[in-house]
């Protein structure tokens, strides 16, 4: 395939350059809204539910992007759009169970909750898989960024005499260094207001070049007629081609990726977690699966169909050995004019910088929670309950934001290798998803789900999955439903449904087992030699593991298969066994408010009291600014009646301009009632949180 | 033209498959009393979920007629 260089003119840079700038400063702007931590990662939870689901566009569109969509629409048709139209499978799991467990538990991270939900040390592995999946996400993300911008830059250039070669590398370096500087300074209200713009340019956009193109070859009527029957089936072939088929589509993209990306992602949960309450992270999620997608699939791979068609009506326009991954930029290029093609290029660059910020910001706020602050308790330089340092932990947050932008280009090598970043991501998926799908899945909504169940899981299931990537053909081969076998990149898509099998199934087994590993654990604690066999038991799953890896990575045929096998899952009965033993767990306190069984206890510890679910409507009102300490909002008497609200109930106060979409805006608590009619009494507390208009009237929501 | 192979099996296969994950959630949450058909915004949601999974089955099946008959 030929890699296409020098296309677009300098007018088109020229509109690249301003628009990064720009954003750029943009970005930095809302640098001022953060206050803390807090802001910094959750917006200080205060947007409405379109501004959540704008950013949610651009987040979804890039990460799902123009680049690969439009590679598998120019070889395969309509069936390009397969992955934005099967997310609704998990809604009913995502709305009325893990939405409201994470946002009623106030946890800042998803490591955090399966501290509360298991153990410390389930919150130790949970933190390494997440960091993987981000790391592995942002590397995808530079990589569609540096293949969308290739096709514009020479083959080298010269700079004071030195001649440098474009190489994608080193393009993606620098798109790297761009995108972590305005995600360092400006924080997670940075990014959704960056994303707001950047998803209303990428939508323009991607239509635009879907219109223009059907009107170059004709109008509607040509388009369709020029497509064969085949490429307008919005399914791909059940079972083959191997790169792409509809099987393989549904285990590694409906199920692993719809999972992973609304129920694992942490820089897609924050901007949930940044929604002012649980019914618009609801409207947000609902609005985006039901419109903003299909349109999405028509944004990101209505390039590759257009090109197919003119490619069939004039193929010496756009030769059939295009690089797939190069097709929307060239097909660009032949329907805009110079500056417009510029513009369709800075929506690509800021529909991949919006999901790259996104994940970033969520890698940082997992490296602040969960790996900082536990070493710093750890190493005793904090008490638990010490107040966070919020000056020392924005800190860590940029420096954060800066090492994981590097090793987000670093992983971008492992993925390079892959014919198309269509595979690259579906290999990612299918590898990195299913045990923490599991983990994530049985610990909400089955309140039987131990940490013996999920460590064995983590490491069990992992080791499990690799002999699967080491043994395709005896393992996943049974399970393929017949798609062909490519020995480079073995079952690349049905590696998910193997994956989803073996750690559900070590999951399931280990935790129906638990009560057997319980009485079998009570008794081992009275022998007197209980401590050497729990270290043998140790050393023997130390051991398993690493010949499993030698077997997988150093390809070193040790043992037989079978036996194998039969040894690792010895070895998840033994982790289940000495997870029993070393970790404490109380089942009645480690799943109250963290499953969906007891969704009503958690909203009482969100609210602090009981809940008053009585309705009552919003009230519009002027403030009047009081001294005093409390982090209370006082109404009168009539206003808190029409609210149905009592003291001590939640209360959410923002701008009345809904344009803002809650930008101002704060949360408190309702205060003792006063007689003011029409005025609600703030501190300089909420002044300072919500950053009011003097003289503007506000809206107060009583919440839940 | 595409075969059964290539244009209704992968649809079925995807709203069988799918439809017992979705099933299986609906069942979940009402049973965990997650979801309280005793309030109005519950009420509201519960429908909005069976129509999206309906919309999709639509929304699919004309899209395959569309490419097949038209």
């Amino acid at each position: 395939m030929d890699q296409v260089h020098n296309i677009g003119s300098q007018l088109d840079w020229i509109v690249l350059v301003i628009y990064m700038i720009a954003m750029l400063l943009f970005g930095t702007y809302f640098a001022k809204y953060n206050k803390d931590t807090n802001d910094f990662f959750f917006g200080g939870r205060r947007f409405t539910w379109w501004l959540i689901a704008m950013s949610i566009v651009a987040t979804g569109i890039s990460s799902h992007s123009f680049v690969k969509y439009s590679a598998m629409g120019f070889k395969y048709g309509f069936s390009s759009s397969m992955s934005y139209m099967n997310d609704w499978f998990f809604v009913p799991f995502f709305l009325f169970g893990w939405l409201p467990i994470i946002v009623y538990s106030r946890i800042k991270s998803i490591p955090e909750y399966f501290e509360r939900r298991f153990s410390p040390s389930a919150r130790f592995f949970v933190t390494i898989l997440q960091l993987l999946y981000l790391v592995g996400y942002v590397g995808i993300g530079f990589l569609t960024m540096g293949k969308a911008i290739m096709p514009l830059m020479p083959e080298s250039f010269t700079i004071l005499g030195f001649q440098i070669h474009v190489t994608l590398m080193g393009l993606i370096w620098v798109t790297a260094v761009i995108t972590g500087i305005y995600i360092t300074f400006g924080g997670q209200t940075a990014v959704i207001f960056t994303d707001l713009v950047q998803g209303l340019m990428l939508l323009f956009a991607g239509l635009m070049i879907f219109f223009l193109g059907v009107s170059y070859v004709g109008g509607w009527h040509s388009f369709w007629n020029l497509l064969p029957a085949s490429w307008k089936v919005p399914f791909a072939g059940f079972n083959s081609p191997a790169e792409f088929n509809s099987v393989g589509t549904f285990w590694e993209d409906g199920i692993a990726g719809s999972v992973g990306f609304l129920f694992m992602n942490m820089g897609l949960i924050m901007r949930f977690m940044a929604t002012k309450n649980v019914h618009e992270g609801r409207k947000a999620a609902t609005i985006n699966i039901l419109f903003m997608l299909p349109i999405s699939a028509i944004v990101v791979g209505g390039g590759g169909w257009v090109a197919k068609a003119i490619s069939v009506m004039n193929p010496k326009l756009i030769p059939q050995n295009v690089n797939p991954d190069s097709v929307f930029v060239f097909v660009s290029n032949i329907l805009t004019g110079r500056g417009v093609f510029g513009f369709v290029i800075a929506a690509i660059a800021a529909a991949l910088m919006s999901t790259v910020s996104t994940l970033l910001n969520a890698t940082a706020a997992i490296w602040v929670n969960d790996v900082d602050k536990p070493i710093r308790i750890w190493l005793k330089k904090i008490k638990k309950d010490d107040p966070v340092d919020e000056n020392r932990a924005m800190s860590v947050a940029r420096w954060a934001t800066v090492a994981f932008t590097t090793l987000g280009v670093i992983a971008v090598y492992a993925f390079n290798s892959y014919p198309t970043v269509y595979q690259a991501h579906a290999f990612f998926h299918a590898t990195l998803t299913p045990p923490l799908m599991i983990a994530i899945f049985f610990g909400a909504f089955w309140k039987k789900f131990t940490p013996a169940g999920l460590i064995t899981t983590v490491i069990g299931g992992v080791t499990l999955m690799l002999l699967g990537f080491r043994y395709p053909l005896e393992l996943i081969g049974p399970l393929a439903h017949g798609t062909p076998y490519d020995p480079v990149h073995p079952f690349t898509y049905m590696a998910a449904l193997y994956n989803l099998i073996v750690c559900t199934g070590v999951a399931v087994i280990i935790t129906l087992a638990q009560k057997q590993f319980q009485k079998y654990v009570n008794h081992l604690k009275k022998n007197p030699n209980h401590s050497a066999i729990m270290i043998a038991l140790v050393i023997f799953s130390a051991a398993v593991v690493l010949l499993d890896l030698t077997i997988v990575f150093g390809k070193i045929d040790i043992l037989p298969l079978t036996a194998t096998y039969f040894i690792s899952l010895l070895m998840c009965v033994s982790i289940a066994f000495i997870t029993t033993y070393y970790v404490k767990y109380d089942p009645e306190k480690q799943t109250a408010g963290l499953t969906v069984w007891s969704i009503h206890k958690a909203k009482e510890w969100f609210k602090g009291s009981k809940l008053n679910e009585r309705e009552g409507e919003n009230a519009i009102v002027h403030f009047k600014l009081i001294d005093s300490e409390e982090d209370v909002i006082r109404f009168s008497h009539k206003d808190m009646h029409k609210m149905a609200a009592e003291p001590g109930d939640l209360v959410y106060i923002s701008d009345t301009r809904k344009w803002l979409g809650g930008l101002k805006s704060c949360h408190s608590v309702y205060g003792k009632p006063h007689d003011e009619d029409g005025i609600v009494y703030i501190t300089n507390l909420h002044m300072g949180k919500g950053l009011f208009v003097k003289d503007r009237m506000l809206e107060a929501e009583k919440e839940m | 033209m595409p075969s059964f192979f290539n244009s209704w099996l992968p649809f079925l296969y995807l709203y069988i498959g799918g439809g017992i994950f979705f099933l299986a959630g609906l069942l979940l949450i009402r049973k965990a009393k997650s979801i309280d058909m005793r309030l109005k915004r519950d009420r509201f949601w519960w429908k909005v979920m069976i129509f999206g999974f309906f919309y999709f089955v639509v929304f699919h099946g004309i899209l395959i007629i569309a490419a097949l008959y038209w």
